[in-house]
């Protein structure tokens, strides 16, 4: 709003000084912005501060912090736990940024239309992404009961098909914490894409219509080159948001069975919050936040190379 | 939308009033801070690990001590109660008092966190038994906190249903194994349908839930987890006989029925099947009494000994302890308060029992009692709290209090999590993998032999 503003202002205010004219109209948005800035420096940077800080000492808030080096960063990088912890991590961030897309994507051609009736299906879509995740872990911990009586086993048994262990079995209980994941996000990746869809010159529907395309050529050769901007919003969304995945995995599992769905940060908050050992946890709360910066920017570079706005 | 210049300077002032509303209490906080580090007077601050309930049982006592005493008490119910706690610490100012689980001595007291006790100085000391204050010794033989409540886990079962099957107590493995098998394929409940299950289990390795619950097994079986050896200490679990405990924990597991199925990923506060009917039997704490008896009934509930395994009746205990805040000096306020939360009377009014009357909640935050005068049984005129004070007294073992067992638990609880997650798993291999995470945290904690 206030860069809008600049050029009609000038015209205004041509009687007064120069000077004067400069410093209030730098210093007005500042003033704006010491309050969501001052927020974020309490908030936000401050504690990161905080955080490189401890990743470089064992924490010992009464007796005085003893500065280790990077034995901290040691410890989680040749930790075998921390290890599994990155590949369910990559596995799962990876499988659930992958689905929710092709499902939102579905959604979002099932749900595009402007009729009361579309409307009303897109906003029931929407729910889980307003819903607390911690809530959404309970619900489907709850569907997911590995005994006959539970919800989508009795539907199976309904169909004929034996009880599934869901999550009780090491083997696949990360593929459903995954379907949950998908669940979760994919109303969102919809909502982005229909805006997409909505961005798409109409005409191009019909000229493909009269080349004689079919639905296939119309999605391959239209749709998708004009959704590049809204995947590539949702890659990169995914990717700063899939390596810190924690409330779901919290919940449904919280990282069992044998590990099967530990990942970085629910190894990394038993460290800190059951182990007590901070230090080791803001080591690896730093190995994160590296990795996703590297993540995003490799994202970035990636969807943007494709191809000019 | 673009306003005339006029307005600019009001926009100006109020994104300046907007500041300091910001500002402003930020610094009244760290005033705050700064100023909360000097409490010699005033109410003594208590802290305790409880939620609405149970701090209403606190609430009972320590006003009963104010009206004794006229010592005020600041009480702090914390649910988060380490991470509250560490908090704390980085402000220079603990808490007077702080009563916590027993097993958290050893790591308080690498923190730094807690000041002695001079046991001598306490009336009433003599009532507790030399075992209960050892149990308060760091490993440099100073004492380090009091003796406050103690526990057994014990097997809780649907009486009913045993009855209904003709099944006496069970009183080796053997037999509650067959007592599973009963509860599972008997259709205990009449209903004519295959939804009963052996036993509830809390099986994730979060918290530790399973080790908790598993390990009277592996001492049952003749296993030890560590061995003290001076100030140092050795790890001792990889042996035939704590193989012996796993094999049977998993054979529970991998008999269809014997656990509520899902059991693998359960913490206690997700186990409902007993309390819904459709588990028959539940080794956990005494606590559990009143919410199970609300439940299902309390005749349908009892309590059975610890069934014999190759090498005997061990259990597992757990207990709280008074810890005084290394940051405040108030010894004679917090000996008193000590003293009373110690005597029968407080410990009888910790208990809570519905036998005694009052208005309740009737949630006891003293189990069993550490004072030797009272009779757990009689104080809560009920056989099955008896049945736990024995097996506390007869044969029960604790994790190692005076150094931080956490990380172990957690080795261990990781290790039994997988080996009950999947039926083809390699015991010995992975015994062997929690052997090595034992001697790596004792590295760690520089108590490597």
């Amino acid at each position: 709003m206030t860069s809008a503003s600049t050029p009609m202002e000038a015209h205004r205010v041509t009687d007064a000084p120069p000077r004067a004219r400069f410093r209030a109209r730098s210093v007005a948005p500042w003033l704006f912005l010491a309050v969501p800035l001052l927020f974020a420096l309490v908030f936000k940077f401050v504690p990161l501060a905080e955080g490189v800080r401890m990743s470089f000492f064992r924490v010992q808030p009464l007796l005085g912090d003893e500065f280790v080096g990077f034995a901290n960063y040691t410890r989680v990088l040749g930790d075998p736990r921390f290890q599994d912890a990155f590949s369910h991590t990559l596995l799962l961030g990876f499988g659930t940024t992958v689905g929710a897309m092709v499902v939102g994507f579905f959604f979002a051609l099932l749900f595009e239309g402007s009729s009361r009736l579309l409307r009303a299906a897109r906003t029931a879509v929407f729910l889980p992404v307003v819903t607390a995740v911690a809530v959404i872990g309970e619900i489907w911990r709850l569907l997911y009961i590995p005994s006959e009586v539970g919800f989508l086993n009795s539907i199976l048994g309904a169909l004929g098909i034996p009880a599934q262990p869901f999550l009780s079995d090491p083997g696949t209980a990360l593929l459903w914490v995954g379907v949950v994941g998908i669940w979760t996000t994919a109303p969102y990746n919809m909502v982005i894409v229909l805006a997409g869809l909505a961005g798409i010159d109409r005409s191009l529907y019909e000229a493909a219509a009269v080349d004689g395309a079919r639905l296939r050529h119309r999605i391959m050769s239209v749709v998708l080159p004009g959704l590049r901007a809204s995947i590539s919003v949702i890659l990169t969304l995914a990717a700063i948001r899939s390596l810190r995945l924690f409330t779901e995995v919290f919940v449904l599992t919280g990282g069992g069975p044998a590990g099967s769905t530990e990942v970085w940060m629910t190894r990394t908050y038993s460290i800190g919050f059951a182990s007590n050992d901070l230090g080791v946890a803001s080591a690896a709360s730093m190995l994160l936040l590296l990795a996703t910066v590297v993540l995003t920017v490799v994202v970035r570079r990636f969807t943007s190379s494709k191809g000019a706005p | 939308m673009i306003h005339p210049t006029s307005s600019r300077p009001r926009r100006i002032a109020i994104a300046l009033l907007a500041s300091i509303a910001v500002i402003g209490p930020l610094a009244a906080c760290s005033s705050d801070d700064a100023s909360g580090g000097a409490s010699e007077s005033g109410p003594l601050e208590v802290w305790t690990r409880t939620d609405a309930t149970a701090a209403e049982t606190y609430d009972d006592m320590f006003a009963a001590f104010t009206e004794e005493t006229g010592i005020e008490i600041d009480h702090q119910p914390v649910v988060e109660f380490d991470t509250q706690l560490q908090a704390r610490a980085a402000q220079q100012d603990l808490p007077d008092l702080l009563i916590n689980d027993a097993g958290s001595l050893g790591e308080y007291v690498s923190q730094g966190f807690l000041a002695p006790v001079d046991r001598e100085s306490l009336a009433g000391q003599e009532d507790i038994s030399d075992a209960s204050w050892d149990q308060t010794l760091g490993t440099d033989g100073t004492t380090y906190g009091v003796p406050f409540s103690r526990q057994a886990n014990i097997v809780i079962a649907r009486k009913d249903w045993r009855e209904t099957l003709g099944l006496a107590l069970p009183t080796t493995w053997q037999e509650l194994d067959d007592l599973a098998d009963a509860f599972a394929t008997g259709d205990p409940d009449g209903n004519g349908q295959a939804d009963t299950y052996g036993m509830a289990v809390p099986g994730t390795a979060q918290n530790g839930y399973i080790a908790r619950w598993g390990v009277p097994y592996i001492w049952q079986a003749g296993g030890e987890l560590l061995e003290q050896d001076g100030e140092g200490y050795t790890s001792v679990v990889d042996s035939p006989e704590t193989l012996e405990g796993l094999e049977f924990i998993r054979d529970q597991f991998c008999t269809p029925g014997h656990v509520v199925p899902g059991s693998i990923n359960y913490a206690t506060s997700d186990i409902r099947s007993f309390q819904e009917g459709a588990a028959g039997m539940y080794l956990t704490g005494p606590y559990n009494f009143n919410s199970f008896d609300d439940a299902v009934g309390r005749e349908n509930v009892e309590v059975i000994p610890m069934p014999e395994g190759p090498e005997g009746t061990t259990t597992f205990a757990e207990g709280e302890n008074i810890y005084y805040g290394s940051t405040r000096e108030r010894t004679d306020d917090r000996a008193a308060l000590t003293e009373f939360l110690i005597s029968a009377e407080g410990q009888e009014m910790g208990m809570d029992s519905p036998a005694a009357g009052g208005d309740g909640p009737f949630y006891s935050v003293v189990r069993l009692p550490v004072n030797t005068t009272l009779e757990a049984g009689e104080v809560y005129a009920d056989d099955r709290w008896q049945v736990t004070a024995d097996a506390y007294a007869d044969a029960s073992e604790t994790f190692p209090w005076n150094i931080n067992f956490i990380p172990f638990r957690q080795v261990l609880a990781d290790g039994m999590n997988a080996m009950m997650a999947d039926c083809e798993s390699d015991l010995p291999a992975l015994l062997e993998g929690i052997d090595a995470g034992f001697e790596t945290e004792l590295a760690n904690q520089g108590l490597a032999r």
